[in-house]
């Protein structure tokens, strides 16, 4: 792993990073809808993972730009802390049913996606 | 300091935070994603502290908040990675190990994010009553 890739993952991760934050800022949580711009970012995240994941198994994607689109970007792009702490929330709040979709929408979405485009791809 | 650039700073933090472990616990292609397992429960106990205490007081600046919630934890955990784990568990046919990861991830992390909600919460901003609101009935 040369110093480039390293900064390019670093970078990658920092602007998926900041993707997601404005997605969430401008879709946030709200009662009777899906929960918004994290389910977004997390889908599309893991759909460029399988995707980028496939194409790397059949040579079409260098390791180095696979560590930079999957570990950076998608890794950025996408979180696992925010999904939880917010389902915790919409519970806490009395908000059940929202807490189950939340958990139920991401999972079956960002498996569909992931698994989807890498079988797809590969 | 603009959120942005504070969510753009914590997030080269994060990512190579998580990279680093990748690279101190490799895993094999059929084997348990050991470094985005604890990267993401370690995330996720950590983000639900600060947000059920520290950032519930209104002296906690909000690029601080962007920067290490959004920036350094968010792009530190993923859900990427565990789909990209399970599609490369399904093509290794270790359907039953990639659902056990999913399910304890899962699991563990919704447990341990109510847990740090709850840590978190005895350092929460308790205002002080000001004025005692008089609805009528009651008093």
């Amino acid at each position: 792993m040369s110093a480039l890739v390293i900064a390019a993952v670093l970078v990658a991760g920092a602007v998926g990073a900041v993707i997601r934050y404005l997605l969430s800022r401008a879709y946030p949580v709200r009662p009777g809808h899906l929960p918004g711009g994290i389910l977004v970012v997390n889908v599309v995240g893991s759909g460029i993972a399988g995707a980028v994941i496939g194409l790397a198994e059949r040579a079409a994607v260098s390791d180095d730009l696979r560590l930079v689109l999957v570990t950076g970007f998608c890794g950025g792009l996408t979180t696992f802390s925010t999904w939880c702490v917010e389902t915790i929330e919409l519970a806490d709040g009395g908000r059940w049913r929202a807490a189950i979709l939340n958990v139920l929408v991401t999972l079956a979405l960002g498996i569909g996606a992931a698994l989807g485009l890498y079988l797809l791809v590969r | 300091m603009p959120p942005s650039l504070a969510v753009f700073v914590g997030g080269l933090l994060g990512t190579g935070l998580r990279l680093a472990l990748d690279t101190v616990l490799p895993h094999a292609d059929d084997g348990f994603p050991w470094s985005t397992f604890i990267a993401n429960l370690l995330g996720t106990f950590v983000l639900g502290w600060l947000a059920g205490g520290l950032w519930t007081r209104p002296s906690t600046p909000p690029w601080l908040k962007a920067g290490i919630g959004s920036g350094l934890i968010g792009s530190f955990t993923t859900l990427s990675a565990v789909m990209g784990a399970v599609a490369i568990l399904d093509r290794e046919e270790a359907t039953a190990l990639a659902a056990l990861y999913l399910g304890v991830s899962l699991v563990a992390g919704l447990a341990l994010a109510a847990a740090g909600l709850k840590v978190g919460s005895s350092l929460a901003h308790r205002p002080m009553p000001t004025e005692v609101t008089d609805d009528g009935a009651t008093l």
